[in-house]
C-alpha cells in the first residue's frame, strides 16, 4: 500500500519552496530582460528557456551530473556546506525549481514589456530614483501577469516527475513526491490508490488556478 | 557642427525677444534621427511661452525631447537657468529625474494604478507633509482639478485626464515646463479651454514653457514667440502672427485664416457660422446642427480689400475693419486686420498696398465669398 498524505504533502512543500526561488531569482531576471541592454541578451533569454524545451528526465540528468559529488557544483557544495543536494529533498526542489523556472520568467518579462517606457519615463522626470519607478511604476502595473506566472510555475513544479526522480529519487518517506508515488501505486497494482493521489493533486492545482482567475483586476492594471 | 554654433558668444545675436530678460534655456543640440532627419537647432528662450511649430515629422517633437533628456542629442550643449543640462562635448547628461523639467505629452500618460492625487503628489515625494497636502491643493485648484482628486484616470474624460498631468507636472515647481502637442487628441472646446487655462498658469506659476503644436491657431492663442521648424532646423523665429504670416510660415499654413465659431443657422444653400468675437459669416451649407462648435478656415488670399463701402456685390461676406500692421514681402504684403475681436491676414500685392494707401490705422472692408470659407468639425489646418 502506497502512502499518500505523505507525499501530497511533500509535493505541496516542495512546489511552495521552488515557487519562492523561482521569484526571488526569477524577477530581477525578468526585469533586466525586459529593460536591460546588453550584448548576448537574446542567448541568455534562450539558455533560461531551455528547461521548457528539455526532455525533463534529461534536465534531470544534467543536474545529477551537475550536482554529484563528482560534479562541477556538487564539490563545491561538499567542502562548504558537507552535502550535496542529491537524494535528498532539496534535490526535489532544485529539480523542479529549474523544470518550472521558465513558466514564471516568460509571463513576468511579459508583463513588464507591457508596461509603457515613456510611463517610466515620466515618473523619472518627476524626480524619482530607479529603485522607485521600478516599486511605483513597474511592478505595480506588472504584477497581475507575474502572480500569473507564479502560479504556472506552482502547478508545474507541484506535478514534476521525470526531473526530480532523476536528482532526488523515490525514497519512500523522504523524496517520494505526489507524482511518483502515483507511479508506483500503479506499478504495484493499487490503482484506488493512484486515482486518490492523482485526484487530489488535480484538486489542489485547480484550485489554485480558480484563485489567479479570482485575483482582483481593479488594482491590476493591464492596458485599458 | 556649423561654425555659427560653435561659440557662445556667436549665440548673443541670434533673434530674441526684446522682453525675454535673462535666458532660461539656451540649447543648441543636433541629433540624427532613425528617419534619416538631422535636428539641428539652436536657441535661446526667456519666461514667455515659446510655441514650437511646424508640420508633422519636421522634427519638433524630437527637439523637445532633446532638451527633456528623453532623447539625447549627438552634440551640443543644453543648459537651464544656468545648469548644464548636457554638455556633449564633455560627456555630461543630468539625469531625468534632476533635471527640473516638467513635462506633458499627447498621451496623458498618467499613471493608470494611482488616482488623481496620487498622480499629482507623484513628483513631491521629499517634501515635508503640510507643504505638499498645499501644493496638491493648490496646483488641483489652479488646474481645475480639485473634484476630480479621488477618481483613477481611467474614470475621467481626456480634457480631465491632461489637466491632472499638467497638475502634475507643475506640482513639483519645474523649472521649464514642456508640452508635446498635449491638446491635439481633444475636441474643440476642450482645447480652447485648457490653452486658456495653460496661459493662466504660465502667469500664475511664473513657469517658462516650450509648446510644441502643428495648429496655427493653438500657436496664435498661446504664443508670446514662435520658432518656425522645419526639417529639423528652426527657420523663423519671432511673433506668431509675422511668422505664420510670413513667407515661410506661408507655405505651411497657406496663409491662411483659422476662426472658431458655432453654427448659427441654415438657408437654402448655405449656412451661417457665428465667429467667436466676430461677425457672422455666410459659408457653404454645411451638415452640423445649428449650435456646432465648428473651425472657419479662409485662404488669406481669398479676402479682397475695399477702402470705401460696397455695394452691388455678389459676395456674402463684406466685413469693416482696421488695419494694424503690414508684413510685406517680395511682391506681396500680409496685412492685418483687426475686426471686432478677430484679427485677420489678407495677401494683397504690393501694387494694391500703394494703391489702396494701405498703413496702419486705415479703415478697410474685408470681401469674403461665400465660397472662400471653409468649414470643418475639426481643426484640420493642413486640410487643402
Amino acid at each position: 500500500m502506497v502512502e499518500t498524505i505523505g507525499p501530497l504533502w511533500l509535493s505541496i512543500r516542495v512546489a511552495a519552496m521552488a515557487t519562492a526561488a523561482i521569484v526571488l531569482v526569477g524577477l530581477p531576471t525578468a526585469i533586466v530582460l525586459a529593460r536591460g541592454r546588453f550584448p548576448g541578451k537574446g542567448v541568455l533569454a534562450g539558455l533560461l528557456t531551455l528547461p521548457l524545451v528539455l526532455p525533463p528526465t534529461v534536465l534531470g540528468y544534467g543536474l545529477l551530473v551537475l550536482l554529484g559529488r563528482r560534479g562541477p557544483l556538487g564539490a563545491v557544495l561538499e567542502r562548504v556546506v558537507g552535502g550535496v543536494p542529491v537524494f535528498h529533498w532539496t534535490g526535489l526542489v532544485i529539480a523542479s525549481s529549474v523544470a518550472a523556472f521558465p513558466l514564471f520568467l516568460l509571463p513576468a518579462r511579459g508583463a513588464i514589456e507591457a508596461v509603457d517606457p515613456a510611463l517610466e519615463d515620466a515618473a523619472r522626470l518627476l524626480g524619482r530614483r530607479e529603485w522607485a519607478v521600478l516599486a511605483r511604476v513597474t511592478l505595480p502595473l506588472s504584477w497581475r501577469g507575474m502572480l500569473a506566472g507564479a502560479f504556472l510555475a506552482f502547478t508545474r513544479a507541484l506535478g514534476d516527475f521525470g526531473a526530480s526522480l532523476m536528482v532526488a529519487g523515490d525514497i519512500p518517506g523522504r523524496t517520494r513526491t505526489a507524482a511518483m508515488a502515483i507511479y508506483d501505486a500503479v506499478e504495484a497494482g493499487d490503482p484506488a490508490t493512484a486515482a486518490r493521489l492523482s485526484a487530489m493533486i488535480a484538486a489542489v492545482a485547480v484550485g489554485v488556478l480558480v484563485a489567479v482567475q479570482r485575483t482582483p483586476a481593479s488594482r491590476g492594471a493591464g492596458p485599458t | 557642427m556649423t561654425e555659427k554654433g560653435s561659440s557662445m558668444a556667436a549665440k548673443g545675436s541670434a533673434p530674441e525677444a526684446e522682453d525675454s530678460g535673462p535666458a532660461v534655456l539656451e540649447a543648441r543640440v543636433r541629433r540624427r534621427v532613425h528617419s534619416g532627419l538631422t535636428v539641428e537647432a539652436e536657441f535661446r528662450t526667456g519666461s514667455e511661452i515659446v510655441v514650437l511649430f511646424g508640420r508633422s515629422g519636421a522634427g519638433k517633437s524630437t527637439l523637445l525631447r532633446l532638451i527633456a533628456g528623453l532623447e539625447r542629442p549627438d552634440a551640443g550643449l543644453v543648459r537651464l537657468r544656468g545648469r548644464t543640462l548636457f554638455d556633449g562635448d564633455r560627456r555630461q547628461v543630468e539625469p531625468l529625474r534632476t533635471r527640473g523639467i516638467g513635462m506633458i505629452f499627447q498621451h496623458d500618460l498618467l499613471f493608470p494604478h494611482l488616482d488623481a492625487a496620487a498622480n499629482i503628489r507623484f513628483g513631491l515625494t521629499g517634501w515635508e507633509r503640510r507643504r505638499a497636502d498645499d501644493r496638491l491643493a493648490e496646483v488641483a485648484a489652479l488646474c481645475g482639478v480639485s473634484h476630480l482628486l479621488g477618481r483613477r484616470p481611467a474614470t475621467l474624460s481626456g480634457g480631465e485626464r491632461q489637466r491632472v498631468g499638467l497638475a502634475r507636472a507643475l506640482a513639483p515647481r519645474p523649472g521649464l515646463l514642456l508640452c508635446d502637442e498635449p491638446f491635439s487628441a481633444l475636441d474643440l472646446e476642450g482645447r480652447d479651454a485648457l490653452v486658456d487655462r495653460l496661459r493662466l498658469l504660465h502667469r500664475a506659476e511664473g513657469v517658462p514653457v516650450l509648446y510644441v503644436t502643428h495648429s496655427p491657431t493653438e500657436a496664435i492663442a498661446l504664443g508670446d514667440r514662435l520658432l518656425l521648424i522645419e526639417s529639423g532646423r528652426v527657420i523663423a523665429d519671432g511673433p506668431p502672427l509675422d511668422v505664420l504670416a510670413s513667407r515661410s510660415g506661408m507655405g505651411l499654413v497657406g496663409v491662411r485664416n483659422v476662426l472658431r465659431g458655432v453654427v448659427a443657422g441654415h438657408e437654402g444653400g448655405s449656412s451661417r457660422v457665428a465667429i467667436d468675437g466676430g461677425p457672422e459669416l455666410v459659408v457653404p451649407r454645411v451638415d452640423q446642427p445649428e449650435g456646432t462648435a465648428v473651425v472657419v478656415s479662409i485662404r488669406a488670399d481669398d479676402i479682397l480689400l475695399a477702402l470705401g463701402p460696397v455695394a452691388g456685390l455678389s459676395a456674402r461676406n463684406v466685413l469693416p475693419g482696421v488695419v494694424e500692421r503690414l508684413v510685406p514681402h517680395g511682391g506681396e504684403a500680409e496685412v492685418v486686420v483687426g475686426s471686432g475681436r478677430v484679427r485677420w491676414i489678407v495677401s494683397v500685392v504690393a501694387e494694391a498696398v500703394s494703391a489702396l494707401a494701405l498703413q496702419p490705422g486705415v479703415s478697410v472692408r474685408m470681401i469674403i465669398k461665400a465660397r472662400s470659407c471653409r468649414v470643418a468639425a475639426e481643426d484640420q489646418p493642413f486640410a487643402p
